[in-house]
């Protein structure tokens, strides 16, 4: 009750608003999610512009999104951060998350119940799914798994990559290639997984794997593998440090990987969605504008915009 | 006159002193760690003894007195950390050393329940314990108080003043490694196994000096890596695990395996073997990984002095259920045609009880202690599981879109018919006493789960009961034949470990909060103390001032209630707690009842 804002959707509209939710279809959390925004007890947008200062959660070691560079912090989820920031007027804060073993665990330590030695937590989270399936999930009672965060403002579109030695192997024309080429991943990702299951377990042994995509660069500049497959923001921009000469992105299909694309957006604690209503305005801007792209660009990062902006 | 004053000063003092009894600066030696089974005045091992039967030879607290066992008194943990408490308190000396949440210890006069001292460990930001932040127990040694943090560190603190003594990093925890386990001390040597994240991690068992801290050994879990040993401060090669990589996993799998020593070892004096378990292999999924992955959920027997690989014993080749293989394994000796058995019993995740030959790891017998097994329809001869493949969850390779493996129910539930919470054996009544569970789970391979918002490979689970009325099971189980003598069935999961004694008594505690005592013969519960929170650590008993005490700690948490849907359910109104309870049976009653 502490924040204004509220008290005048209150005031004027609760009962027009619990009876708009009831007269439509499946609105029973709907009316869960108006409840909630009663009894707020973190950072609501007034809070926020008051205090003069956002806080992003950002992960944290996680090229080309977010990291350290020359003791700066830096990347696109950065400077992402930093338009929010300005476009709401208040000063950026960061939170370097650690990520769990699934979002909904970052969902937890970092939106709504907080870090749990600290409990200290965000305004807002970056690189949230932005996806149906994902924020609508039931668990086996029922229950919508992630209910208490507000999953919006999808501002990429992520897909997979591959890039190979050209001298070793000049095209990739499908993924067959790779029954007689060596290839390299990030252990216990998509194209790890891929690679050695998929077409019958025929490229398992061709495949090798690295705890990171830039160790796999390593071994691709070395020779120990004849291309690296991986997420394509983080091939693309790792493609700028190695010898373009050398090493091409491939344009090749990757059939029955699943997953083929996928979006990136923001996420908030349910209460607060006058706070992503706001940010939702600025990415938007930034994505229709064409400075979405350029921050990308200026990573070497191939941009895709999500569907969700193209009508 | 001037003499009577300082006369009574001195009597006072003398009064004082038999009041703390005993010498103040005695230490923990390699003898008393090797009789801990036997010595009721201090309880110096993880386990109550190195083989970790958790059998005491006390009876004083027995079926006829434990009506009289009182409380006499209980020790919060304070704070706003109330988390799981996995600890068992270790006594010296009339004083209790006890682990609690967020990687805590405490001296605690064990009289009074006082506090002597208190240490906090300083946790970096950066931890992500996958299962709450829990500890089991310290280690005792000489003049110090040994254990594990969060952040993957062996701590070494004086027992006086519980200020640091050497401190040492086991691993980097923003790898994902973190130390949960009491660690074990062997002639001399402090040895520790490892939590690891899910994956990009090599299970290990280290060995450090134990006053020292300087690293003696160190043995990777994962066939194919090399195995070392300190010698004069060099670090040179002690062989490679398994002898070569790659021998059971394709390409280079090796390299990641994961066989986490997450739960500690147990070790035999007689055969003079340590026997740590291992966790699942790595990548999850098993359709990655063809082959049996060594040393992947297995039990294995190391020489404590080198960190040599004696023997192995693999409870679940080629895991595909999230089949961890920590278990402790509880040496025993029996009897059969006039000879005596060195044995050696554990109480697998996979559902499946082994009784194994612990001098060279042979098998001697296996069967279920959970009432149904779904993944595997026995185990031949040598202990193998004979899988029933269709219960084996499916590959997204396979399906049709690619985008979800086939999903099957197995039971048991990835948590195990049994979990960390250690069983117990009894040297009088020849039963193990299995806190096991009765639960199954949905399992699906999947690749679509989100980490760091990339498309990862992620595997599903629904955890989910299969009784209306029960969930936990406490089990007396003959190993000589897989009888089961009796059960007690619980409502929520039980997380606790299992105490017995030689006054005929099986102890341990539940999630609802009971301090439970059954008659070790029939099962009928014979005592029952409500603690307030959930019991999920291991009962303790011991003698002091000619008193026979027990203690436990209160305090819900561990990995239960992270797992949501039904199982959830049944515990999420279970209020957190983190308190000590310590019980005795005052000296009348006892001779009353030998009257």
């Amino acid at each position: 009750m502490r924040n204004p804002y509220y008290l005048l959707i209150i005031y004027f509209d609760e009962q027009q608003v619990l009876n708009y939710f009831l007269s439509i279809k499946n609105s029973f959390f709907l009316v869960i999610g108006v409840l909630l925004t009663f009894n707020g007890s973190c950072r609501s947008l007034d809070d926020i512009v008051s205090s003069g200062k956002i806080n992003v959660a950002v992960y944290a070691d996680y090229p080309p999104f977010s990291f350290i560079d020359d003791d700066k912090a830096t990347g696109i989820d950065i400077d992402i951060a930093r338009k929010i920031a300005d476009g709401l007027g208040v000063k950026l804060e960061l939170t370097w998350m650690t990520p769990g073993e699934t979002t909904e665990d970052d969902f937890r330590n970092y939106l709504w119940k907080g870090h749990i030695i600290h409990r200290n937590k965000a305004d807002v989270m970056m690189r949230a799914p932005y996806d149906r399936a994902f924020s609508q999930k039931r668990d086996d009672v029922g229950l919508l798994v992630n209910e208490l965060v507000h999953m919006f403002a999808p501002y990429h579109r992520e897909s997979w990559q591959i890039i190979h030695n050209t001298q070793i192997l000049p095209k990739v024309e499908t993924m067959a290639m790779f029954q007689y080429h060596t290839i390299g991943a990030e252990i216990d990702s998509i194209p790890h997984f891929y690679l050695t299951s998929a077409f019958g377990g025929k490229l398992r042994e061709n495949t090798l794997h690295y705890s990171s995509n830039a160790k796999a660069f390593k071994a691709l500049e070395e020779s120990e593998v004849a291309a690296v497959m991986g997420i394509r923001s983080q091939i693309s921009y790792l493609s700028q440090f190695v010898d373009r000469n050398q090493f091409s992105l491939a344009t090749n299909a990757f059939p029955l990987i699943g997953k083929q694309k996928w979006d990136l957006g923001l996420a908030v604690f349910s209460d607060y969605r006058a706070l992503a209503y706001e940010i939702g305005d600025v990415i938007t801007h930034l994505v229709t504008s064409g400075e979405m792209e350029k921050i990308f660009q200026h990573y070497y990062v191939v941009y895709e915009m999500p569907p969700y902006y193209q009508h | 006159m001037n003499n009577k004053m300082p006369l009574k000063r001195i009597a006072l003092s003398m009064l004082i002193c038999a009041g703390t009894s005993l010498p103040a600066h005695a230490t923990v030696t390699d003898k008393d760690i090797q009789n801990d089974h036997l010595t009721t005045d201090a309880i110096v091992t993880y386990g109550m003894g190195l083989q970790a039967q958790r059998f005491s030879p006390l009876d004083a607290i027995n079926k006829e007195t434990v009506e009289d066992v009182r409380p006499v008194w209980a020790f919060s943990l304070g704070g706003e950390k109330q988390r799981g408490q996995e600890s068992q308190p270790m006594i010296k000396d009339g004083v209790m050393y006890v682990t609690g949440s967020y990687s805590r210890v405490w001296a605690i006069d064990a009289r009074t329940g006082e506090e002597i001292w208190q240490y906090d460990a300083r946790l970096p930001d950066g931890i992500m314990p996958c299962c709450d932040v829990i500890n089991r127990g310290v280690a005792l040694y000489d003049n110090l108080v040994i254990f594990g943090t969060l952040d993957a560190k062996l701590v070494a603190l004086d027992k006086d003043t519980g200020k640091t003594v050497w401190s040492k990093k086991v691993e980097d925890y923003r790898a994902g490694y973190a130390i949960t386990a009491a660690p074990i001390v062997i002639d001399g040597k402090v040895i520790t196994g490892i939590s690891g994240g899910e994956f990009g991690i090599v299970g290990k068992v280290y060995a450090y000096d134990a006053k020292t801290g300087k690293q003696a050994w160190v043995r990777p879990t994962v066939e194919g890596h090399m195995g070392y040993i300190w010698e004069d401060g060099k670090k040179v090669e002690n062989g490679i695990s398994g002898g070569a990589p790659g021998k059971t996993w394709p390409a280079d799998l090796w390299k990641t395996g994961g066989a986490a020593t997450w739960l500690g070892g147990t070790y035999d004096p007689d055969t003079g073997l340590l026997f740590f378990g291992t966790g699942n292999p790595a990548p999850w999924n098993s359709h990655l990984r063809p082959g049996d992955n060594y040393f992947s959920s297995s039990r294995l027997a190391i020489d404590p002095k080198d960190g040599k690989i004696v023997w192995h014993f693999q409870t679940t080749p080629h895991d595909g259920w999230d089949f961890d293989g920590v278990n402790e394994l509880i040496s025993f000796d029996y009897e059969e045609n006039g000879k005596t058995i060195k044995a050696a019993a554990t109480a697998d995740r996979n559902g499946f009880f082994y009784v194994l030959n612990r001098e060279d790891g042979d098998f001697i017998r296996g069967f279920p202690f959970v009432d149904k097994v779904s993944w595997a329809k026995g185990l031949d001869e040598n202990g193998r599981p004979i899988y029933v493949d269709e219960n084996r969850p499916g590959s997204p390779s396979n399906s049709a879109d690619g985008k979800k493996g086939s999903e099957v129910i197995a039971r048991p539930a990835f948590l195990g018919g049994k979990n960390w919470m250690p069983m117990a054996y009894s040297k009088n009544t020849e039963l193990f006493y299995v806190p096991s569970n009765e639960w199954e789970m949905d399992i699906w391979n999947e690749p679509t789960a989100y980490k760091k918002g990339a498309a990862y490979l992620g595997a599903g689970f629904t955890i989910k009961s299969v009784n209306e009325d029960f969930i936990g099971v406490l089990k007396a189980i003959d190993p000589k034949t897989g009888e089961v003598v009796w059960r007690y069935n619980n409502f929520s999961p039980l997380w606790g470990g299992v105490l017995t004694t030689a006054g005929g008594l099986v102890w341990t505690g539940n999630p609802e909060g009971y301090l439970m005592a059954f008659d070790d013969k029939t099962g009928d519960v014979v005592y029952k103390f409500q603690t307030g929170s959930g019991i999920v650590g291991s009962p303790i008993t011991w003698e002091m001032d000619g008193e026979q005490y027990i203690s436990v700690l209160s305090g819900w948490g561990g990995a239960v209630p992270l797992w949501g849907g039904e199982v959830a359910k049944r515990v999420k109104h279970f209020n957190q707690g983190g308190t000590v309870w310590t019980f005795k049976l005052p000296k009348r009653y006892a001779q009353l009842a030998k009257n």
